[in-house]
């Protein structure tokens, strides 16, 4: 039986609704032009209905997709949507012909498009933070408060502060931005300091290259992590709160600021929210836009407007930000916050393991057929996500392994994907939670070469403060180039793990200490392609462009002379109509003769 | 005030709330190498060399609270392990020229490079000699540039050129900034690489091709 609420937010008050997502990815995708033509096309069709933009939903495979829903007919799903193609599938929609539609969100008789939940990708996921995402208008605060929304804050405010505490503690909630850190064990410190003034900080600072889904969340339901913070504020008995967001990311900003401009209006911000007398504003601070300022110590410093870590303790629930108590945590935390009160716990902490309870929302990019954000319990196998939600790599392609946390975070051998995701099996393995984010790496891939491009993203994201990052992440940076450029020893093996491991147990904060996890782990797993670069001087998957030689096969090649004319050093010879070589002595490896033949006759070797 | 009773290699000392790592450490007599610390100046805790064990845990010394009953241990194989790293880390982005260097045998890196036995500071950096007294700058084929420290420079405080009887320091960097030395002061290289055949057959190739001296 469909709610009533969900009912109202698919057809709308007019009973029929064409629902459009808008955030940063589908709008990337062409998702504004397809609002303009919607718009336009109900307008010449003469259609009653209302053209809704809403938030995304995290499957990017998708994007730009439209929803459309006319009471008495399924709502339908279409996915890579043109702007051209609008106004024919709003027509055809209407009158009743389904075609062309990827699934209906629920089936009314006997469709024969498959429903949402037949899907791998939808079915196999939890959505219990995302369960607004690509329902309500992000920009309205009606459409939250329909669903639910601050039923969580009125609950919180009926409570006493250690109530609320002691509420998140036996939801066994954790951290969702890396390290898991239980989070009622953050705001009991906090809230027994004595103090006057104390700060909540939304962490939304998310820098790791395959990471979005904090900015989908805020983008999607901004108000959602307004309410975590507010109760996080509450909790600890804060009198102001911060979101600190990328400066590169204006949408989310700008969601978020909106979001806090509408609650203020309507009294959940303020002095004496909800009739209680408790004062609490919020202020969305835009970063500059480092990667460290995600560190929590250089978050801090950022907004007092120095950025750099410090060696903790004092811990900011100690001594934060201005030296007041304080307590920040990530945007899913929080938005698990909101949803814990408003759904009750027991609605948490029956997913997810023993040990982490709950959902995690991870991004799954790379080589996969269908590229998103999934929402899964804490648990999930990586093969499930991997192969059964996102689809599993492109015709052809063999998956190699998955890189997760980002830059801190390890790669996993596929061999192991009958591993679970959570905090303690990923640490185990040298990878990290994270923020979630999910990369899978396939056979196209040289591991040396992935661990070369993590350790060039953090050594140029370091701040420069400790010693072993800014320099020892910048030796170990040389002794990967000088592999995979074939000059390396079996000795520089050794000094890069040497290397790694005291960086990694030196380094100042927590970028610092995890940045050699892609060169240790990839040393783990795949120590036979480093001496095969090693030694042989071969790249196994040709990817490194000073290992690879060029070859032209005489039974593909038709003599077009097209490699001999694209070649820059002119080390290709033949005349037309016959077979050509390639000089390996005077290419350079540029590859444009292998992009370039239309009989794949150019080989690497 | 309160005190916090802290272990450090076993041997218990009190000291006040507040008080770092360090502060028990040497209340109990014993130390551990710093670097970027300067007591009531600095103390951001960047250059990692004072690292010590808290309870297992790797964490450095100066800035680190001292709390009720923990356990801090200052040596470790493990420890020097990573102190060298970060010396040598340090070591490798300084530009090494001792020779015209003011502060001599009150180094800090050179102490340091002595104790953790770090190679890549030179004699120079002991020798007394300097300016017009210097005996490269006599024309003299002195092998202190490129000489690992350690000696406290007996031979050239006594006027005889070093002959390099502590071995060659293997950083081609340092090699080239010593023959940029040589070469200002017109010392001919190849007097230089006769005083090398006495002690240093086995120079590697890449540092032989590092043309030492000659005329400006």
């Amino acid at each position: 039986m469909l709610q009533d609420s969900l009912r109202r937010f698919i057809y709308g008050s007019k009973g029929f609704r064409i629902r459009i997502p808008i955030a940063s990815c589908s709008l990337a995708a062409g998702a504004g032009e397809v609002y303009q033509a919607a718009l336009k096309a109900v307008d010449r069709l003469g259609i009653d209905a209302e053209v809704y933009r809403v938030g995304c939903t995290g499957l990017c495979f998708m994007d730009p997709w439209v929803e459309i829903a006319k009471e008495g007919l399924p709502p339908a799903i279409y996915a890579n949507v043109k702007p051209d193609q609008v106004a024919t599938i709003i027509e055809r929609y209407v009158s009743g012909d389904l075609s062309g539609a990827v699934a209906v969100r629920f089936k009314q008789g006997g469709e024969r498009i498959p429903s949402l939940d037949e899907l791998d990708f939808w079915r196999l996921q939890v959505r219990f933070v995302s369960r607004n995402c690509g329902l309500v208008d992000p920009e309205s605060i009606e459409d939250y408060i329909a669903s639910g929304g601050y039923q969580g804050l009125r609950k919180a405010l009926s409570m006493r502060r250690d109530e609320v505490i002691e509420t998140i503690k036996r939801s066994g909630l954790r951290g969702r931005g890396g390290a898991g850190f239980p989070t009622w064990f953050k705001w009991r410190v906090a809230y027994e300091q004595e103090s006057d003034v104390k700060y909540v900080i939304c962490n939304g600072d998310e820098g790791d290259p395959g990471a979005f889904m904090n900015r989908l969340l805020a983008e999607s339901d901004p108000h959602r992590v307004l309410e975590g913070l507010i109760i996080a504020g509450y909790a600890i008995g804060a009198t102001k709160g911060f979101i600190f967001v990328r400066a590169e990311k204006p949408l989310m900003a700008d969601r978020l600021e909106k979001a806090v401009e509408d609650a203020r209006k309507a009294g959940f911000l303020g002095k004496g929210i909800l009739g209680t007398n408790f004062d609490f504003d919020v202020e969305v601070y835009r970063s500059a836009g480092a990667f460290v300022c995600g560190e929590e110590t250089a978050l801090i410093a950022a907004i007092e407007g120095r950025s750099r870590p410090r060696q903790r303790p004092p811990y900011p629930a100690t001594s934060g930000l201005w030296g007041k108590p304080t307590v920040i945590n990530n945007v899913e935390t929080l938005a698990h916050v909101a949803t814990i009160f408003q759904v009750g716990v027991e609605e948490f902490t029956k997913l997810g393991t023993e040990k982490s309870k709950g959902t995690k929302m991870f991004c799954v990019t790379g080589s996969v057929n269908r590229t998103g954000v999934y929402e899964v319990p804490i648990g999930t196998k990586i093969k499930t996500l991997v192969f059964d939600i996102a689809g599993g790599p492109p015709e052809g392609r063999k998956v190699k392994a998955v890189q997760v946390g980002g830059p801190s975070g390890g790669c996993i051998p596929i061999e192991l994907a009958d591993l679970e995701l959570d905090y303690e099996s990923l640490q185990s393995y040298g990878a990290i939670m994270g923020s979630g984010g999910l990369v899978v790496i396939d056979d196209g891939n040289c591991m040396v070469d992935v661990a070369k491009f993590f350790t060039g993203f953090t050594l140029a994201e370091s701040c420069g403060k400790c010693l072993p990052c800014r320099v020892g992440m910048k030796v170990l940076s040389e002794i990967l180039e000088k592999i995979t450029s074939g000059q390396g020893t079996l000795e520089d093996l050794d000094l890069a793990q040497e290397l790694g491991e005291s960086i990694a147990k030196t380094g100042l904060c927590a970028l610092g200490g995890t940045a050699p996890n892609p060169v240790l782990s990839t040393l783990r797993y795949y120590k036979h392609e480093y001496i095969e670069h090693v030694l042989n001087k071969r790249c196994p998957a040709k990817v490194c462009p000073k290992l690879v030689n060029y070859y032209i096969d005489p039974n593909l090649c038709r003599g077009c002379t097209q490699c001999a004319k694209v070649c820059p050093v002119g080390a290709i010879s033949g005349s037309p109509g016959k077979v050509h070589t390639v000089n390996t002595e005077v290419c350079v490896k540029c590859g444009q003769c292998f992009s370039i033949c239309p009989f794949g006759a150019v080989k690497k070797v | 005030m309160r005190v916090v009773k802290v272990y450090v290699n076993g041997v218990a000392v009190e000291v006040p709330e507040g008080a770092t790592v360090l502060n028990a450490i040497e209340k109990a007599g014993y130390s551990v190498p710093l670097l970027c610390y300067l007591d009531g100046l600095f103390n951001e805790a960047t250059c990692r060399v004072c690292v010590v064990l808290v309870n297992g845990r790797v964490v450095p010394a100066c800035r680190f609270p001292a709390s009720d009953g923990i356990k801090v241990t200052t040596e470790s194989d493990e420890l020097l392990r990573y102190r060298r790293t970060n010396l040598e880390l340090l070591l490798s982005t300084h530009r090494i020229e001792c020779w015209s260097c003011s502060r001599k045998s009150g180094c800090e890196l050179l102490a340091l490079s002595k104790q953790l036995g770090v190679e890549g500071i030179p004699v120079c950096a002991e020798c007394p000699l300097a300016g017009d007294s210097c005996l490269v700058a006599r024309g003299e084929p002195c092998l202190g540039p490129l000489t690992v420290a350690g000696c406290s420079a007996e031979c050239t405080r006594n006027g005889a050129p070093c002959t390099g009887c502590r071995g060659f320091i293997t950083r081609p960097e340092v090699w080239k900034s010593a023959a940029e030395f040589y070469r200002e002061h017109g010392v001919d290289g190849k007097k230089v690489e006769v005083a090398m055949r006495f002690f240093w057959a086995s120079v590697p190739d890449h540092l032989k091709k590092i043309a030492l001296g000659g005329a400006p």
